[in-house]
């Protein structure tokens, strides 16, 4: 008796889903766009300054913002999606966890015929339209690694090169090695073959690795972090060493990172480090809402760009002209001018 | 007098009753529709419905080893190992760029997609060896428990451990995409108007269902979990019992590991990482005890129905994302100390033992 | 100075429409010792339990040294000065005595946190003499006999002044020794004027420590009056309600020749050494010795519980190769072990899920893997209970854990009865079970053995091998001491035998 009572309810449940027209109530008031933005985590600078930057400025716009935080996990954010397609959302800006996830949510997007704009990490492959932005991190990397082996020149010796390469499961992370290794190799008599150290993008992770490798190679004098924000971790290894010197000090290890944070700044500024490529942050997240509300604007379901952000890196020489151009030493501004007043 | 007793035993009644936590769902649902309307909307239900599935077949299988009075804290890894091992099977391609690195490159799978990619018996042959895998990984923790008497606990924990640590190995932690069409149907298709999920799970409740109520087995799995020393006098295999518990919970994970692998579109070595407190709590709220003895097949879609219907209510509201997890924690408390206080009240009202 | 120590008026108290206690009232004199007897599911233990605090009576009213008492818990109780002496102990077994002495309230120094180490000790010392037991305070409970516990208990009771104390079936896992001694000390509590009331089922003792006695049957007080109006026999019949002729029904059967089950030079080091036996058919064998002997170890390795280094067991001319529980029982044979509670019972499950657990492989087609026949199990299940007359709400609900001792262990019997056995194992069947109940399994035994069954019986209590068995075996240090026959049985040669620690048996003629 219970159990046929069991197994009307779910015959019950099962038809209220498919008797078309349900109970559903649309709910648009006026013509405010709702967007979600679903992210993973807020664990580095530049995502928390990213997500500031969206959130604020979207808002700023009138428009209704549904943050998710999947924390990491690809499922979450697919069912946070999913669920963000069943509220009848306008458009969704998605930070994912990896490539193939991103392209699994970027089709369940297209599906529902709602336009999806997917910041910084690029999916697995471009199978599925949605509109992409991406920092050109080949480039950059190239760019910085360019000017520290410029100013490697001036010391007339050859060079230890060291990397610390970032998840290989990260598409970014591939393209910075590349974009090393296309500067380094520019210069073969420059340099010694270089020790690659892997951080998984974990900061315990670095710090391990790069102590066992400084151990193996103590002579180690030009090192490239793919993320600034493992500057901390270099420093924790280098400083006991009697490695972490400012420019100019005959034990300086040519030092430089991409991203462009608050820490690689400061590190800058006190001549620590040689260059930071920098991602263009205010550039992505203002391309990114861009091409999404115009999208919606139009009317567009699947909508599909690939925008490339040039980048640059800030180097000792042109730090002046351009630091305003790093978000990170906009961020440590604003917050000062903050502090003063 | 007598009037005031009945009254004042009906919500005692409901609180005791089997359909409680049924009764809470319904509840909690319809205050959540007053807030945000579209919570019964077609599209909402259908998310809620395609949650339920995958985790159902996990809760389920759990069962079956919180009723011989264990734990298996090894199905997400299980989930893990076999959505990789699968797809290393059926995938149509691996990007060299990615897998070149891999130990088993060109060994069992190459550019040109898995073992068996390209071939008819592709999907089919991979689902079986998901199904078996997991199997085998039950067997081999149901032996350390019942063979070894090792605690399930510490068993389940390093087999959680080992398998999560393999999974990530095989792969590199590269997820592996390009699945066949046919197997992600498998996860998010339907057979006319019925999700094939659905079927796949409900027909796995109603196999459940019919081992434990209706067979001599189901009687065992019970017996050896109220009181394992009673059932060894009773000639009861109290070892092969535990083994297939462990079995069952394998199998079930390995088919929560196909719906997750198909909806995801992909082979993950992190499938299923955050999913153990959805289980165990969806067991709890369900009142499956977790000290052996107790459960049933209803309790168990009960209990899942709540925690998917909590978990989409929580995905609505603006809350900071720790806010999440506290809410789900506090949650499974108070199933926790409801369940405790429902085996008191039930107390109460018995005959006690008389002395002797 | 008040005469009555306690006044119960009109109690009664009812669970889920069934009446556990009628309208009991009765006195207990200050200073005197009542014994309180009566059937299990009488309501004795109903009683204690309004008495301690543990549930509130339906209508009645309670008076303790002429002031009103009503307790809403047992805590209440205790504050009152009402100590309960319990067969399962309230002790922390990881605890020292003194501890335990003092949990509630240990002696400080000066108004201070911090207990007086020394005090606590020599009051402990204190109360060890006054119950005669000479063990150091610092002594861990768990290393403490059976006995020896019961003594601290006493000790604790009477270190909380307690008013009335109540000794409920305190000498069920006594030896002899320790009971002498338990006697001794209530019979100095009595010089000293405490108020007793002693419940057991051992009706000679209550006549030894009683001033008092009160009969309760079904709930109600039947009878009540001095203890010199009392007999053995009048108080079984008070109890029973009817005559009881003699404690052990007649036998109107003899073992046959064939045998049933047979033992050959069965040994385990350390355990059991050499033993041989045969048991017939229609045979009540008996097996008695002392605690420690071997017994039950014995019939757990005949049984397949336990592994055995030599000899052979044979059912019915079939050898045994590998014995297990289930090889044993597919060849005819039960076991019906001496703790129903960890392992004749599923406490938490129905009655009717315990007595059908054996017979439910065999009427499902397909093996374990099958079909349950409801119909059939659960006709067999009803059949039985009617048959043993097992005293429970409905089978399907109930829950074993809820029955009395001696319905639990009918339960447990008729689970084994179901499987239609050869060979039937009792090991302890009627411990800790009402009179009524233990002369209703007498009765099952024999009936069993007319039908051709054969019957291991293991008993401490010798008199009840004497009244029921054709044979008794005596065991001692794990070895086969003596055999007795019907007829000859001399209760002081028996024990002698039982007591004897030489390594070769006493009695060389007639073993098998």
């Amino acid at each position: 008796m219970k159990n046929a009572k069991r197994f009307i309810l779910m015959v019950l449940f099962g038809l209220v889903v498919f008797v078309p027209g349900g109970c559903s109530r649309k709910d648009k008031q006026s013509a405010q766009i709702t967007i979600c933005f679903a992210f993973q985590d807020l664990e580095t600078e530049y995502w928390v300054a990213a997500h500031k930057a969206i959130t604020e400025t979207l808002r700023a716009q009138n428009i209704k913002v549904l943050e998710r935080n999947a924390h990491q996990d690809a499922n979450r954010q697919l069912e946070q999606i999913r669920d963000a397609i069943a509220q009848e959302v306008d458009g969704i800006i998605m930070i994912p966890q990896d490539g193939e996830s991103a392209v699994t949510i970027i089709g369940e997007a297209n599906k529902a015929g709602i336009p999806i704009g997917v910041f910084n990490r690029p999916p697995a492959d471009r199978s599925k339209p949605a509109l992409v932005v991406v920092a050109d991190n080949e480039r950059i990397a190239e760019e910085a690694v360019a000017y520290m082996a410029k100013a490697a020149r001036k010391l007339n010796r050859k060079m230890t090169p060291l990397i610390l390469v970032g998840d290989l499961g990260d598409q970014n992370s591939i393209e910075r090695k590349s974009g090393f290794y296309n500067a380094v190799d520019a210069h073969p008599d420059l340099f010694k073959k270089p020790i690659e150290v892997p951080t998984k993008w974990d900061a315990t992770t670095t710090l391990a690795n790069l102590e066992a490798a400084l151990q193996v190679e103590p002579g180690v004098d030009f090192l490239f972090t793919s993320s600034d924000f493992l500057y901390p971790q270099v420093k924790a290894v280098l400083e006991p060493l009697g490695k972490w010197k400012p420019i100019g000090d005959a034990d300086h290890v040519i030092l430089g990172g991409l991203d462009g944070d608050s820490t690689a700044y400061k590190l800058m500024k006190e001549g620590y480090v040689d260059a930071t490529g920098v991602q263009d942050l205010f550039f992505e997240a203002d391309a990114i809402m861009d091409a999404l509300l115009e999208a919606i604007e139009k009317g567009q379901s699947t909508p599909e760009k690939w925008i490339q952000d040039p980048g640059f890196a800030l180097t000792q020489e042109n730090m002046a002209e351009r630091e305003m151009d790093m978000w990170g030493c906009r961020i440590l501004k604003d917050a000062e001018a903050g502090i003063e007043k | 007098m007598k009037m005031r007793k009945i009254l004042l035993r009906l919500p005692g009644e409901v609180v005791l009753s089997d359909h409680s936590i049924l009764v809470l769902t319904v509840l909690y649902f319809l205050l959540i529709w007053a807030i945000y309307p579209h919570m019964a909307g077609r599209r909402n239900l259908a998310n809620l419905f395609s949650n339920v599935w995958p985790l159902l077949a996990l809760v389920i299988g759990q069962m079956f080893v919180l009723i011989v009075g264990g734990i298996d804290l090894s199905q997400t890894s299980i989930m893990a190992v076999t959505s990789v091992l699968g797809a290393m099977v059926m995938a149509t391609r691996f990007d060299p760029a990615k897998f070149q690195h891999n130990p088993l490159w060109d060994i069992v799978f190459s550019e040109q997609g898995g073992w068996l990619a390209g071939s008819a018996g592709a999907v089919p042959a991979a689902i079986v060896f998901m199904l078996a895998v997991g199997i085998a990984i039950g067997f081999l923790n149901g032996l350390a428990v019942a063979k070894l008497r090792m605690p399930p606990f510490m068993v389940t924990l390093v087999g959680m451990s080992f398998f999560s640590g393999l999974a990530i190995y095989l792969t590199r932690s590269e997820n592996i995409m390009h699945l066949p069409d046919r197997f992600i149907a498998v996860g998010k298709g339907a057979v006319g108007p019925v999700p094939s999920a659905l079927l796949i799970v409900v027909s796995l409740t109603v196999i459940a269902f019919v081992i434990l109520n209706r067979s001599v087995l189901g009687r065992w799995f019970y017996a050896v979990g109220q009181n394992i020393r009673t059932a060894r006098v009773s000639g009861i295999p109290t070892e092969r019992v535990i083994i297939l518990a462990y079995i069952f919970s394998g199998f079930c994970a390995a088919v929560g590991s196909i719906l997750y692998s198909a909806r995801l579109e992909a082979g993950r070595p992190t499938l299923g990482r955050n999913l153990l407190l959805d289980v165990i709590g969806a067991a709890v709220i369900g009142s499956i005890s977790l000290f052996g003895g107790k459960g049933k097949v209803l309790w168990a879609v009960y209990g899942v129905l709540f925690f998917v219907v909590l978990d989409n209510s929580l995905n609505k509201m603006p809350l900071e994302f720790y806010s999440i997890d506290i809410i789900k924690g506090c949650v499974i408390l108070m199933a926790a100390l409801l369940d405790a206080l429902r085996t008191r009240i039930g107390a109460n009202q018995l005959i006690p033992a008389a002395g002797g | 100075m008040t005469e009555w120590a306690l006044e119960i008026n009109g109690i009664s108290k009812s669970f889920f429409g069934v009446r556990a206690l009628s309208d009991v009232s009765l006195c207990v004199h200050a200073g005197k010792t009542l014994g309180l007897i009566g059937e299990n599911g009488a309501g004795k233990s109903t009683l204690m339990n309004v008495l301690g605090g543990v549930m509130p009576p339906d209508e009645g009213t309670m008076r303790l040294f002429d002031e009103d008492y009503c307790p809403t818990c047992p805590a209440d109780a205790t504050r009152a000065g009402i100590a309960f002496i319990h067969q399962e102990l309230n002790l922390f077994g990881n605890l020292s005595i003194a501890d335990n002495l003092f949990i509630d309230g240990f002696p400080h120094i000066h108004k201070s946190p911090f207990i007086d180490k020394r005090s606590t000790h020599r009051q402990a010392e204190e109360l060890l003499t006054s119950v005669d037991l000479q063990i150091p305070p610092k002594t861990p409970i768990e290393r403490l006999a059976p006995g020896e516990k019961q003594l601290v208990e006493i000790a604790k009771a009477m270190r909380r002044k307690s008013r009335i104390i109540i000794f409920d079936e305190p000498t069920t896992s006594l030896t002899a020794t320790e009971r002498s001694r338990l006697f001794a000390i209530i019979q100095r509590l009595q010089d000293q004027g405490q108020t007793i009331i002693y419940i057991s089922h051992t009706l000679e003792d209550v006549l030894q420590v009683s001033d008092a006695i009160t009969v309760l049957r079904d709930g109600r007080l039947v009878s009540a009056g001095p203890c010199s109006d009392y007999s053995v026999n009048r108080m079984i019949s008070d109890m029973v309600g009817r005559k009881i002729e003699q404690m052990y029904p007649a036998r109107d059967t003899h073992p046959e020749t064939t045998s049933v089950l047979e033992v050959q030079g069965l040994s385990q080091p350390g355990i059991v050494r050499d033993i041989s036996f045969k048991l017939q058919k229609k045979e009540v064998l008996g097996l008695f010795g002392l605690m420690g002997a071997g017994r039950s170890e014995l019939v757990r390795i005949i049984f397949g519980l336990d592994p055995f280094r030599a000899g052979r067991i044979r059912i019915e001319e079939t050898d045994i190769a590998k014995p297990s529980s289930a090889a044993s029982i597919r060849h005819g044979l039960a076991f019906v072990t001496e703790n129903r509670r960890e392992e004749g019972l599923l406490m938490e499950a129905s009655v009717l899920e315990n007595l059908d657990l054996l017979t439910l492989k065999r009427f499902a087609k397909l093996g374990p893997v099958g079909l349950i026949d409801w119909i059939t199990t659960s006709k067999g299940a009803h059949q039985i209970s009617k048959r043993l007359n097992i005293k429970s709400g409905p089978i399907r609900k109930h829950r074993a854990k809820n029955l009395s001792g001696g319905n639990q262990q009918k339960v447990v019997i008729g689970k084994w009865l179901l499987t239609d056995p050869s060979v039937l194992i009792l090991d302890e069947p009627t411990r800790g079970i009402d009179v009524g109940a233990k002369y209703e399994i007498y009765r099952i035994i024999n009936r069993l053995a007319k039908e051709g069954a054969g019957i291991l019986y293991i008993s401490s209590e010798l008199e009840e091998l004497m009244g029921m068995c054709d044979r008794i075996l005596v065991m001692s240090n794990g070895r086969l001491k003596a055999e007795f026959f019907r007829g000859d049985y001399d209760q002081e040669a028996i024990l002698q035998a039982a007591f004897s620690a030489s390594d070769r048996p006493a009695n060389s003629d007639g073993m098998n």
